[in-house]
């Protein structure tokens, strides 16, 4: 019988892991029917090919017309390792488009991830984090993980993970934490954020923080926020990370909008610190180290303190950035108002 | 099958007859079998009569002959038989052989045969070989004509390879370039955006902070507006409260001032403020004093009535005594009794008003007889008096 291959010996620069790619409009759809076979290895194949595929934007509009989708789902049940890893990639590289998103959402991926959180193969469930988290970040995607419960479980998944997947975790929190906190509060979220504030990895500690902030918009996290974290934030100001270190600021600027947090941070001494930060001139918590004083500022003693450091925010009115002169002007003006 | 709509009916349709097997035996193993139908030719059917009609042998209607028939073919068959034999026993035979001498057939020819019923076979096999592949044909090789030239290409000759493998290799390298730029720019790219989302976060954070500073302060204003205000409202009540106080206070002052004066005035007006000598002779003195006086006058009344009635009674009794002198005297003490009662009952008949007196009287004067200055008219009236009494009590 003829056979399309020339020779026995393949080609130099032919990958035997991936299926053969057929030509232009028919590549998807035939990956398509290679992917329902019931033959393991034409699977992982026609998975390998799509992955490289994916990367380009054209194709990712493309596969989700043709309907990948739903084979992609059904695979994500396998009880093979590779195909699950591999689905859960192509899935990954499709959420970082926003066509690829918006499919995911629709074909109601999210609740076939779930199955997927517990899963024993490590790369998965850090893949399986990595959409979650490019999902978080469009507002349906945030809605979508709130609507499926899932935040009660990420946030318990906190405590066993590993740091790379924790910070996945933390980040994909603080994403659906913007839209609404009371589901994470009521898990007692904030007594885990407070460990991970004290958690060696400096990436961690910053996004913990960032949660923190997230919370803190909301008024009952805000509340709760006020309770606890606030030395915790406070003693961070003084790390040696600049992200810890905005981070920290952004979550106490949150937090001292109320005025027990405005005390408790007094109490802990913020100022000194949050001084320190604004005075420098490329830091990044500048903005939130300006607004947090201007908060503290609000009252009594904080006024008193803050009469005597005009000058630092003298200079801010300096600084290249349209908002933290802003800042620095609507601060001095609190410093100085008298009843 | 149903006929068709044609005019023809049949009693059985024309049908192609199937071939009538040679071995009826065979006939049952092919209908079982199912062959396909062989349809034989009719000019070869042994069952259509051929050859002349006209003296046709009809054939019998049943395959069985009758009775009839049978004999007809055993008497036949039985002179068929003797006729051969007739025949057999007038053909010349050979006389029968002497005694002690027999026929034997002898072969006369020049050379014996041995006669024998079987017939002498030999085997004898044959075989061809076992065939050898074809050769294959040998090539053809024409027979070389023409004369032979050769040719040789030097190098550089047909084409210069480092100018032709140029574009190639710049395809090549291109391509992959390409690529690897593509993706280190969506790597970049990607980063870029999640720079400029923070920087975009941070600055919605801080937006919102200030809004939420804002709020929080327009909310203490506000309540520290309503509390001021509450107090304010206060301060005003009891302000109010107090101008009126004071201004009842004033005018109960004013009102009451002369209170005391008139009060006293009233009191003593009502007689509140007395001197208790005074009073005491008022209210025990003066009453005694009329009492007494009523008495007296009252015992002079009752005097003056019990005269006068002394004086009817006396009146009418001599009147009586004038008119009734002849009468017996007899009736003389109880009409003196009844009429001590009838004049205590004219008595209490006229002096209605002076009843209570009277009965006070009689009180006051049975302890005190003594007084009344007619003893006789006591004793009397105090014979009426229980009867007077006991007459008023019936009254």
């Amino acid at each position: 019988m003829a056979h399309a291959r020339i020779s026995a010996n393949l080609p130099p620069d032919i990958d035997p892991t991936k299926a053969p790619i057929a030509f232009g409009k028919r590549a998807l759809p035939k990956l398509n029917e290679e992917l329902r076979s019931p033959e393991l290895l034409t699977q992982q194949r026609a998975l390998m090919a799509l992955c490289d595929l994916v990367h380009d934007p054209e194709n990712v509009y493309q596969a989700i017309g043709v309907g990948f989708l739903d084979n992609l789902k059904t695979l994500l049940l396998h009880h093979d390792s590779t195909v699950r890893q591999k689905t859960t990639e192509i899935l990954y590289i499709m959420a970082m488009h926003n066509v690829g998103r918006q499919g995911l959402i629709q074909s109601g991926m999210i609740s076939a991830l779930t199955e997927l959180l517990d899963d024993p193969v490590d790369i998965c469930r850090k893949n399986t984090h990595q959409i979650f988290e490019m999902m978080a970040k469009l507002h349906e995607g945030a809605v979508g993980i709130l609507h499926a419960g899932l935040i009660p479980l990420l946030v318990f998944k906190l405590k066993t993970e590993l740091d790379e997947i924790q910070e996945l975790i933390l980040d994909t929190l603080s994403n659906c934490l913007r839209v609404e906190a009371s589901e994470a509060l009521a898990t007692g979220a904030i007594t885990i954020l407070k460990e991970k504030l004290k958690h060696s990895s400096a990436a961690i500690r910053s996004k913990a923080a960032w949660v923190l902030l997230e919370i803190g918009t909301h008024p009952e996290g805000k509340s709760m926020v006020c309770e606890e974290v606030i030395p915790v934030l406070v003693s961070l100001l003084e790390d040696t990370d600049p992200e810890v270190q905005a981070s920290a600021t952004g979550a106490l600027m949150f937090a001292t909008v109320k005025p027990q947090g405005r005390f408790s941070a007094l109490g802990a001494e913020a100022i000194p610190p949050l001084l320190k930060l604004v005075a420098e001139e490329t830091s990044k918590a500048r903005l939130s180290a300006i607004k947090t004083l201007t908060m503290l500022a609000e009252l009594p003693e904080g006024r008193k303190t803050l009469l005597d450091h005009t000058d630092t925010f003298q200079q801010c009115l300096n600084d290249p950035c349209e908002a933290v002169k802003r800042a620095a002007k609507i601060a001095i003006s609190v410093i100085k108002w008298k009843p | 099958a149903a006929a068709p709509a044609v005019p023809y009916t049949y009693c059985s349709r024309p049908r192609a007859l199937p071939a009538c097997p040679k071995y009826r035996a065979a006939r049952d193993a092919a209908e079982l079998e199912k062959e396909p139908i062989r349809y034989t030719n009719l000019m070869y059917d042994r069952r259509v009569v051929r050859g002349n009609t006209y003296a046709l042998q009809v054939v019998p209607v049943s395959t069985q002959p009758s009775p009839l028939e049978i004999q007809r073919q055993r008497e036949a068959r039985k002179r068929a038989l003797a006729r051969k034999c007739a025949k057999q026993q007038m053909q010349p035979r050979t006389p029968e052989p002497v005694e002690g001498r027999e026929h034997v057939h002898v072969q006369t020819e020049l050379y014996l045969e041995e006669i024998s019923d079987w017939i002498i076979e030999v085997d004898t096999e044959c075989q061809t070989d076992a065939f050898l592949d074809r050769p294959p044909t040998p090539f053809f090789i024409p027979a070389k004509t023409g004369k032979d030239v050769a040719t040789q290409i030097e190098e550089g000759e047909l084409f210069d390879f480092d100018v032709e493998v140029k574009p190639i290799l710049e395809v090549l390298i291109g391509k992959t370039v390409e690529q690897a730029l593509l993706e280190v720019m969506e790597e970049e790219e990607l980063a870029q955006l999640w720079a400029r989302q923070r920087a975009y976060a941070e600055l919605r954070n801080a937006e919102l902070a200030e809004v939420q500073r804002l709020e929080e302060q327009d909310r203490r204003y506000r309540e520290e507006k309503e509390r001021r205000k509450l107090q304010h409202m206060q301060m005003l009540q009891k302000q109010k409260e107090t101008t009126e106080k004071i201004a009842a206070r004033a005018f109960a002052q004013r009102y009451l001032a002369d209170l005391i004066p008139s009060v006293f005035n009233n009191l003593r007006e009502s007689g509140f403020f007395y001197d208790p000598i005074e009073r005491d002779i008022e209210t025990e003195f003066l009453p005694w004093l009329m009492t007494e006086v009523e008495e007296t006058l009252e015992r002079k009344v009752l005097g003056r009535t019990m005269l006068d009635s002394l004086i009817r009674t006396v009146v009418e009794k001599r009147l009586d005594a004038f008119s009734h002198k002849p009468l017996s005297d007899q009736t003389e003490a109880p009409a003196e009794e009844s009429r001590p009662t009838d004049a205590a009952h004219q008595v209490a008949g006229e002096t209605d008003a002076a009843d209570q007196p009277v009965a006070e009287k009689e009180e006051t004067d049975q302890p005190v007889p003594e007084e009344q200055p007619s003893r006789h008219i006591s004793f009397r009236l105090e014979e009426s008096d229980p009867a007077g009494t006991e007459d008023l009590e019936t009254e």
